[in-house]
C-alpha cells in the first residue's frame, strides 16, 4: 500500500503543473459545494431555531363562519369562540392534546404609590410562559389555582418594574400591590424580556374585565405525540369535531372556525429545507463534475503518454490489475489531493460568512460539520474512482508487445 | 530450457499473413544463442512468443519445463515476470525513477518489500559495475550504462532466460562490444541462458549458436 503511494506520488510529480492545473477545477467544485452546502445549513438552522423557540406543535383556532345550513341553521353564522370551549377541548379525551390555552387582551393603566404607566395586560394559562419564550427573573408565572380562584395576581416585566417601583430590584417588588382595572393586583412574578412588556394576569381574572362577555378570539391547542402529518390533521379534525359539537355547524364545515396548524406547517417547512439541500448538493455535485471530466481528460492523456512506459511494466510482469489500480488510485490521489484543497478553502469561506453573517436572523451558522466532512470524502473517492475508471480501462488495452516497439 | 514443437502464427486479416510455419527449435540449458534474420523474416513474432508476449496458434511452447498455452493475462505476467529478464534495444528504463528503482521494479510486482527489492537491485547494480550511478536517472547515464541498468533489471528476478532484443542496436561499437562482453561473462560465469535477438552479424558471430530465421522457417541450426 505504502509502496503504491510513492509510486503513485512519482507519476504525479512528474507533470506538476499538469496536474495542478487539473486539480483546480476540483478544488472549486468542492469549494463550490461546501460553501453552498454551508449556506443552506445556515438557513436551516435559522429555520430550526425559530421554529424550536416557538413550538412547532401547537394549533391555533379562530371563530368563523359556517359555509353550510345545519340542523335548521342557515348558512353564513357568525361563530364566535367562548370561554367555556377551552374546557371542552380540554376535556375531549384526545391523548395527543397536551394544553388548552387562550389569552384574552385589554389595555389599562397600572399605578403604584410612586409612579404610573399604561400598559397592555394578557389574560393567560400557565402555558403562555412556555409559548412566550420569557424566563422568569422573579418569583413565579400565573398558575392553575390563580385561575381557579380568580386570584388578582400580576406578573409584570422588569422594565416596567424599573418604571412602577424606582430603584427596587425584582425579588423585592414580590408581594406589593399594584392597582389596575380598578382592582388592587398582587404582583407575584417578574420576567425578562427583549420586546414585550406586557403585564399577565390569570386568565379567567381577565374574563372579568371584559363587560361580561365570554368571547375569547382565539384557542391555543398544544399537542405531543405527534410525528407524522396524519397525526397532526387528526387532531386538527378532533377539535373541529368538540367545537361543532358546542356550536351546532356541521363537523366538516372548514369556514365555521378557522384552524392554523403549525405542525403541518412545520412539516412542509421541514420537507421545503430538504429540498433546498439536495437541491444545494445536487449543484454543488454538477458543478464538482466539470473538476471530474477534467482529471478524468487527464489520465487519458496520461495513459496515452504512457503507453511504452505501461507495455515495459506489463512486460516485467504487472499484471492488468497492477494497472488498472495504479491508474484508478493516481486519479483518486489526484481528486483527493486537490478536493481537501477546496475543502479548507471551503470551510474557511463558510467561517467568514459565519462571521458576516453573526446575528442576523435568516442565516445562523453556516458552518459544515464533520458527517459533511465525511460525505465530501466518500463523494471525492467515488469521483477519483469514476474519473480514473475509463483512462484504466483504456490503459488495460496497452499489450506488453508495446515495449518492444521504438519509441 | 526452450522446445518448440511446430509452432504456427498466422495473423489474420483480409489476406491472413501466415509468419511462423512449423517451427521447430531447441535451446539448451545454458546457451547463448542468437536469432538472426531479416525485417519481415519473423524474427519479432518468434521473439514475441518466446517472451510471452503473445500467442501461437498451433504447437507446443515449452519453457524450462511449463507449457506455455492459453495463459490467461495474470498467469502470463507472472511468468514473464519470473521466468523471462527482458532486455530491449531502446533500454526501456522509466525515466522518472532512478537506476535502483528501475532495476527493483520487477519485484516491486512480486510484492518483495521495498527495502529488500532496494537491497536485491543494489547488489545487482555492484555486480555490473555502476554501484555508484544508482541513484541517478536514466537521463543522466550514458547509453552503455543504460544498457547496464536494463541487464540489471533483466537479472534481479533470477529469471531462467534472458531475452534480449537487438540489446546493441541503440549503441555505438565501443559500447555494443562491453554488453556484448556482460553477455558472455553472465553466459560463462553463471551458466544463464541467453537469447539475442538481431540483425547485426557482429553481435552474433559472439554467440555460440546462431538461429537464422527466413520467411518464416527456420533455415539452419548449428554453428
Amino acid at each position: 500500500m505504502f509502496d503504491l503511494a510513492r509510486e503513485i506520488w512519482q507519476t504525479i510529480s512528474n507533470n506538476k503543473l499538469r496536474t495542478s492545473l487539473t486539480g483546480v477545477a476540483v478544488a472549486w467544485g468542492i469549494f463550490m459545494l461546501i460553501v453552498l452546502v454551508g449556506m443552506t445549513k445556515g438557513v436551516i438552522n435559522s429555520f430550526e431555531e425559530e421554529v424550536g423557540s416557538q413550538g412547532s406543535n401547537v394549533l391555533q383556532v379562530w371563530g368563523g363562519q359556517t359555509t353550510e345550513p345545519w340542523h335548521g341553521y342557515r348558512q353564513g353564522r357568525q361563530i364566535n369562540l367562548k370561554t367555556r370551549d377551552i374546557d371542552a377541548v380540554g376535556n375531549s379525551h384526545n391523548a395527543k392534546i397536551s394544553d388548552v390555552s387562550s389569552v384574552i387582551y385589554c389595555t389599562g393603566v397600572i399605578s403604584t404609590s410612586e409612579d404610573y404607566i399604561s400598559s397592555g395586560f394578557s389574560g393567560v394559562y400557565p402555558s403562555q410562559l412556555r409559548r412566550s419564550g420569557n424566563k422568569m427573573e422573579s418569583g413565579r408565572f400565573i398558575n392553575q389555582s390563580d385561575l381557579a380562584e380568580r386570584r388578582k395576581v400580576m406578573v409584570l416585566s422588569e422594565k416596567n418594574v424599573e418604571l412602577l417601583f424606582p430603584g427596587k430590584k425584582n425579588q423585592e417588588v414580590i408581594g406589593r400591590k399594584v392597582e389596575a382595572l380598578g382592582l388592587a393586583f398582587t404582583v407575584v412574578g417578574v420576567y425578562g424580556t427583549q420586546w414585550n412588556r406586557t403585564s399577565y394576569i390569570p386568565f379567567t381574572t381577565a374574563v372579568m374585565c371584559q363587560a361580561n362577555s365570554d368571547d375569547v378570539g382565539s384557542i391555543v391547542v398544544e399537542m405531543r405525540d405527534v410525528e407524522t402529518e396524519a397525526d397532526g390533521k387528526a387532531v386538527e379534525e378532533s377539535v373541529r369535531t368538540v367545537l361543532a359539537a358546542q356550536h351546532h355547524f356541521k363537523a366538516d364545515d372548514s369556514g365555521a372556525v378557522w384552524i392554523s396548524n403549525r405542525f403541518l406547517q412545520f412539516i412542509t417547512m421541514q420537507q421545503g429545507m430538504g429540498i433546498l439541500n439536495a437541491t444545494m448538493w445536487i449543484i454543488g455535485l454538477f458543478t464538482l463534475l466539470s473538476g471530474i471530466v477534467g482529471v478524468s481528460n487527464i489520465m487519458f492523456v496520461s495513459v496515452r503518454e504512457r503507453t511504452h512506459e505501461i507495455g515495459v511494466r506489463r512486460a516485467i510482469g504487472a499484471k492488468p490489475r497492477n494497472v488498472l489500480v495504479q491508474i484508478v488510485m493516481e486519479s483518486v490521489a489526484i481528486t483527493a489531493l486537490f478536493g481537501y484543497i477546496g475543502i479548507l478553502m471551503g470551510i474557511g469561506a463558510t467561517e467568514l460568512l459565519a462571521a458576516a453573517f453573526d446575528g442576523q436572523d435568516f442565516i445562523s451558522n453556516p458552518r459544515v460539520d464533520i458527517s459533511l466532512a465525511v460525505n465530501v470524502t466518500v463523494v471525492l473517492v467515488v469521483a477519483g474512482c469514476v474519473a480514473g475508471l475509463f483512462p484504466a480501462l483504456k490503459a488495460l488495452k496497452i499489450k506488453p508487445v508495446e515495449a518492444l516497439r521504438d519509441e | 530450457m526452450i522446445k518448440l514443437k511446430n509452432v504456427n502464427k498466422t495473423y489474420p486479416g483480409a489476406v491472413p499473413l501466415h509468419v511462423l510455419k512449423d517451427i521447430n527449435l531447441h535451446i539448451d540449458r545454458g546457451e547463448l544463442v542468437s536469432i538472426m534474420g531479416a525485417s519481415g523474416s519473423g524474427k519479432s513474432t518468434l521473439l514475441n512468443i518466446l517472451g510471452i508476449l503473445d500467442t501461437y496458434d498451433t504447437g507446443e511452447y515449452w519453457l524450462d519445463g511449463v507449457l506455455i498455452r492459453n495463459l490467461g493475462e495474470n498467469r502470463a505476467a507472472e511468468l514473464r515476470n519470473r521466468m523471462i529478464g527482458f532486455v530491449f534495444q531502446s533500454f526501456n528504463l522509466i525515466s522518472y525513477k532512478d537506476a535502483l528503482d528501475n532495476v527493483a521494479l520487477p519485484l516491486f510486482y512480486q510484492g518483495v518489500s521495498r527495502r529488500k527489492r532496494r537491497m536485491l537491485a543494489m547488489e545487482q547494480l555492484e555486480r555490473l559495475g555502476l554501484a555508484d550511478r544508482a541513484h541517478h536517472l536514466p537521463a543522466e547515464l550514458s547509453g552503455g550504462q543504460k544498457q547496464r541498468v536494463a541487464i540489471a533489471r533483466s537479472l534481479i528476478t533470477r529469471p531462467s532466460i534472458i531475452l534480449a532484443d537487438e540489446p546493441t542496436g541503440a549503441l555505438d561499437s565501443h559500447t555494443s562490444k562491453e554488453v556484448m562482453q556482460i553477455f558472455r561473462q553472465l553466459n560463462a560465469e553463471q551458466g544463464m541462458t541467453i537469447v539475442i535477438v538481431t540483425h547485426d552479424p557482429g553481435v552474433g558471430e559472439q554467440t555460440n549458436r546462431v538461429i537464422r530465421i527466413v520467411d518464416g522457417q527456420i533455415e539452419k541450426q548449428g554453428e
